[in-house]
């Protein structure tokens, strides 16, 4: 390089103003606080607040993820096919997250880590327990006709796990440097256009604090005001209960006690909404239910409320379900819990009470057999998934499962309490920013606005 | 002259032939398979070689559209007139107007416009169509609208329908009047108008390239014709466009040259995961996907990627970044296939010229080897080039651009251009122009701009053109020569929000 090429080029870098030629420009560091752990869940099924969800999606993704539209988009397969109608095949892109995929929803359908969220692959042949990758192909045949498998395959509980072998298979990897990630260069949907994040863990004041003193560009779990963008609520919280361990008339005895729209109202983080059915108004739609009268009063009964310990919303509601159900003769117990542990005692059936928060997919088949699962109604999903299934049209399946959810709702153990969403605000330099059809922030593709002077010659 | 005479009376023969009952008589087996009329009838030119070609391939069903221009009650027409799609349908559209209207035969035609080819193929099919509804139309031959109804009441017309015709902004449209040239006999010799018809006629369509190519300006057109003659000369451009190619997903790159060695260049189209070759009407000629190439370890999050046209032999290189390396294809015209012939390890940005991607991200390295192998060190990554020897442009992330006379010389700095950049002589002056979009990111809508070259920064010495493109972002810009008439037409990639693409035809001619 001569020396004139050398000042010509310093010239070109030194005044180039933040122009795009059309294109997404990259870099940036992005500041961003939220309400969820200090540290990153390794595990997608316990990741499943709105925030740790987004937080998890960071560093891992499912297969697919659902775009605003609902369509799915490949994330970490290559591929998702049906070969044929009663089969759905996933390519990967390596023989080794082949096997990494099928080992992680082996363990959630085994006994090993039960969640709720294992009836999202119950329509698959043995409930998904037996499956095997064939190099990089992952087969997936049908018990019965389930059209809404690839959509329910794109849930975040269905993510690939983070592991010391695989730090990071999402769009960012972590650093060494605490709450600081990276973009990751080898990520399938592309690098992201940002080069790194910065988290910061905090309150809702921290929030408004770091907002207000403009150190962070983006903030996960703020409350709903203007400019504040909400997902749909599909983090819906159920009270679960034991048939053989609380009296007969529980149910009416809650439903006379508890006024769904109090505890939105007053006692969990909004955006939040009363949920008086099986599935979140955002699923079912809105509709009104009327409270039970009380049945008569008898003697004292004692049960204990199981809840999370790390949400600081069911605290909050249990402390409120204490109160009330203690004037319908109710002694109230409650026992905070890791969420692991939870889930444990959730799959023993080891509970008289317990509050369950779930984020639901936002397709009403799939939801509700999660929810039927969290039941404790597994078998139902036999009987009432292929009913569901077998309807071909989207929208007319879609009916068919709103309706059994209306349906099945007074049988089942779980009481629906509310439903909640994410809220997310940024400052407006900030381009890309979309939430996806879970409610969860896509920062793959966010960028930083360029600015935008006059092109060459209108000024002139 | 004697050129235009052998035409002439090879041009009256064929008619003579066609015209001729077809004889039973068997042919002598040693005698050439005869060919459909259709193919084997040139495509018509305005008179010489050098004049472009019109882009819609003659239709095999149709028969030519001369409806005579009488005012007998023409024959019910068994066959609907031929001509580019975008102009049939808006000669439909304009013909229900006026048939609404019920005016009173025989109706006169009068059709104004910059490009005389355009406004005679509407009238003709227009003619043909009102022929149908027996409503006797002829096409006058005006100086002005305002002539026409003087012209039209002397050749005994009862009805005159006004139309000016243009191509503008992607839209192919008529706009004029419908009058009743019938005269009171109280008026004495003041030329009174009835109290109907009367009515306005507003109609538009989208452009294709049929209708794009009637309405170019061509070289002989623009040097004989005197409402043309100002356009011509070095340093003008007149832009128009329509859409050439609809496709299914956004364009990552575009390139464009003689693949099958007929003397027109045809279009390539990288998308993500396919390529795809096109004739210069929009036909498909062949299709390649792209997805048994291993995938990249580092993609883009956008579509992006390279292709280009090597010479001697004709072959295509392309890259989608999606993948791991590209592929040398050859286009075998006999089979619609595209064939690979290796695999392609560097990005082509010309014949000779080679670059490499930044790893998932939309720019190149700044590093680029040349022909003869020596390496042109670019003052920042680039996302677009074009190489017109010895020019070379390379279009940054941020806007600006480093423009080489030669690559021995330092570039010349720019700001403010599109990704969609490109060089080529689009007045046939044998100098480049600079054409380009809108730098802005999303742009509403956005415009492609053409500047002349003069060895400093071309965007100080005014604009040659401007015109608004169709809504979209438009990434890509190559110049063609798709009818060998040396005037290159632009060629605009653009992306749809929807995530389909379009290939936007820009041709020289005079909105």
């Amino acid at each position: 390089m001569t020396l004139r090429h050398a000042l010509a080029s310093l010239l070109l870098l030194c005044s180039t103003p933040g122009l795009a030629a059309g294109r997404i420009p990259y870099g940036g560091e992005l500041r961003l606080a939220h309400t969820g752990s200090a540290e990153p869940l390794g595990d997608p099924t316990l990741a499943d607040s709105p925030v740790e969800a987004a937080l998890f999606s960071f560093l891992s993704r499912p297969v697919c993820r659902l775009e605003a539209s609902g369509a799915p988009r490949l994330a970490v397969a290559r591929e998702m096919s049906r070969p044929v109608n009663q089969s759905v095949r996933l390519t990967m892109p390596s023989l080794s997250l082949a096997n990494t995929l099928t080992r992680a929803w082996m363990r959630i359908t085994g006994p090993e880590a039960p969640t709720p969220y294992r009836a999202l692959l119950f329509p698959v042949q043995g409930e998904a327990r037996q499956l095997s990758a064939n190099g990089s192909t992952v087969e997936l045949p049908l018990a019965f006709p389930w059209p809404d498998l690839e959509r329910s395959l794109c849930h975040p509980a269905l993510a690939l796990p983070l592991t010391t072998v695989a730090p990071s298979l999402g769009p960012f990897s972590a650093t060494a440097a605490k709450g600081l990630f990276e973009s990751r260069l080898g990520y399938l949907e592309g690098r992201p256009y940002l080069d790194r994040i910065l988290l910061t863990s905090t309150d809702e004041r921290g929030l408004a604090r770091m907002w207000t003193a403009k150190q962070v560009q983006l903030e996960l779990g703020v409350l709903p005001e203007a400019g504040v963008l909400t997902g749909p609520a599909l983090y819906a919280t159920y009270l679960s209960f034991s048939q053989r361990r609380v009296p007969s008339d529980f149910r009416q005895a809650f439903e006379s006690a508890i006024d769904r729209e109090d505890l939105t109202r007053l006692f969990v983080r909004a955006p939040a909404v009363p949920m008086p059915y099986l599935l979140p108004p955002a699923l079912l739609g809105p509709a009104p239910k009327p409270r039970s009268a009380a049945p008569p009063a008898t003697g004292a009964r004692a049960v204990t409320l199981l809840y999370d310990a790390t949400n600081e919303d069911q605290r909050a509601v249990a402390e409120r379900i204490q109160v009330k159900l203690h004037d319908r003769g109710y002694k109230v117990a409650l026992e905070p819990l890791p969420r692991s542990l939870l889930r444990t005692r959730w799959a023993k059936g080891d509970y008289d009470l317990m509050l369950q928060s779930l984020l639901l997919p936002p397709v009403p088949g799939p939801a509700l057999a999660v929810v039927l699962d969290a039941a404790g109604r597994k078998d139902l999903l036999g009987v009432e998934l292929p009913f569901i299934g077998a309807v071909a049209d989207p929208a007319a399946r879609d009916a068919r499962a709103r309706e059994r959810a209306m349906a099945l709702g007074p049988t089942v153990q779980i009481l629906p309490l509310y439903a909640q969403g994410l809220g997310v605000r940024a400052v407006p330099e900030l381009g890309g920013l979309v939430l996806d059809a879970q409610g969860l922030p896509v920062l793959d593709g966010v960028y930083f606005m360029p600015t935008e002077p006059a092109p060459a010659g209108m000024s002139r | 002259m004697m050129v235009r005479r052998a035409l002439a009376t090879l041009l009256l023969s064929t008619l003579a032939a066609a015209a001729e009952p077809p004889t039973p008589a068997p042919r002598p087996a040693s005698s050439p398979p005869i060919a459909p009329a259709s193919s084997a009838t040139p495509r018509p030119t305005s008179g010489t070689p050098a004049s472009p070609a019109p882009m819609a391939a003659p239709r095999p069903t149709s028969s030519p559209s001369t409806a005579p221009a009488s005012i007998a009650p023409a024959a019910p027409v068994s066959t609907a007139p031929a001509g580019p799609p975008s102009v049939e349908k808006l000669v439909q559209l304009v013909a229900e107007d006026v048939r609404a209207l019920k005016p009173e035969p025989p109706v006169a035609l009068h059709l104004s416009g910059s490009s005389a080819e355009l406004q005679r193929a509407v009238g003709t099919l227009l003619a043909s169509r009102l022929a149908a509804s027996e409503l006797g139309p002829l096409v006058l031959d005006a100086p002005s609208p305002e002539a026409a109804e003087n012209l039209a009441r002397e050749r005994g017309a009862r009805s005159l329908v006004r139309l000016t015709i243009s191509v503008q902004e992607g839209e192919l449209s008529a706009r004029g009047d419908l009058l009743g040239t019938w005269v009171n006999f109280w008026s004495g010799r003041t030329p009174s108008r009835p109290v109907a018809p009367a009515a306005a006629l507003v109609r538009a369509v989208e452009a294709d390239a049929g209708a794009l190519a009637l309405a170019a300006l061509s070289p002989l057109t623009a040097s004989s014709s005197s409402s043309m003659a100002m356009m011509s000369g070095p340093r003008q451009v007149r832009l128009m466009g329509a859409a050439l190619v609809r496709l299914e997903q956004v364009p990552a790159a575009l390139a464009t040259g003689d693949l099958d060695g007929d003397g027109k260049d045809e279009v390539a189209v990288l998308t993500e995961r396919a390529v795809s070759v096109f004739a210069a009407d929009g036909r498909l000629l062949a299709r390649r996907e792209l997805e048994s190439l291993p995938l990249s370890s580092a993609p883009p999050r956008e579509p992006f990627g390279v292709i280009a046209v090597i010479p001697q032999p004709a072959r295509l290189a392309a890259w989608s970044a999606r993948y791991a390396h590209g592929e040398v294809l050859v286009l075998d015209p006999a089979k619609g296939a595209l064939r690979p012939i290796g695999p392609l390890d560097t990005a082509p940005l010309g014949a000779n010229e080679r670059g490499t991607f930044t790893s998932g991200q939309t720019t190149y390295t700044p590093e680029v080897r040349l022909s003869e192998g020596r390496i042109l060190t670019v003052p920042a990554p680039f996302t677009a080039a074009s190489i017109v020897p010895p020019r070379l442009l390379f279009v940054h992330l941020d806007g600006s651009a480093s423009l080489y006379a030669r690559p021995t010389t330092p570039p010349v700095r720019i700001q403010g251009l599109g990704a969609g950049s490109a060089l080529g002589d689009l007045d046939g002056d044998g100098t480049p122009e600079l054409i380009t979009t809108s730098p802005q990111l999303f742009p509403a809508p956005d415009v492609v701009r053409v500047y002349p070259l003069a060895g400093d920064d071309p965007t100080t010495h005014g604009m040659l053109w401007q015109s608004v493109l169709p809504p979209g972002r438009a990434l890509q810009v190559v110049t063609a020569d798709l009818d060998h008439d040396n005037h290159r037409e632009v060629l605009v990639g653009l992306w749809h929000s929807d995530g389909t693409g379009e290939v936007f035809l820009m041709r020289q001619g005079a909105p």
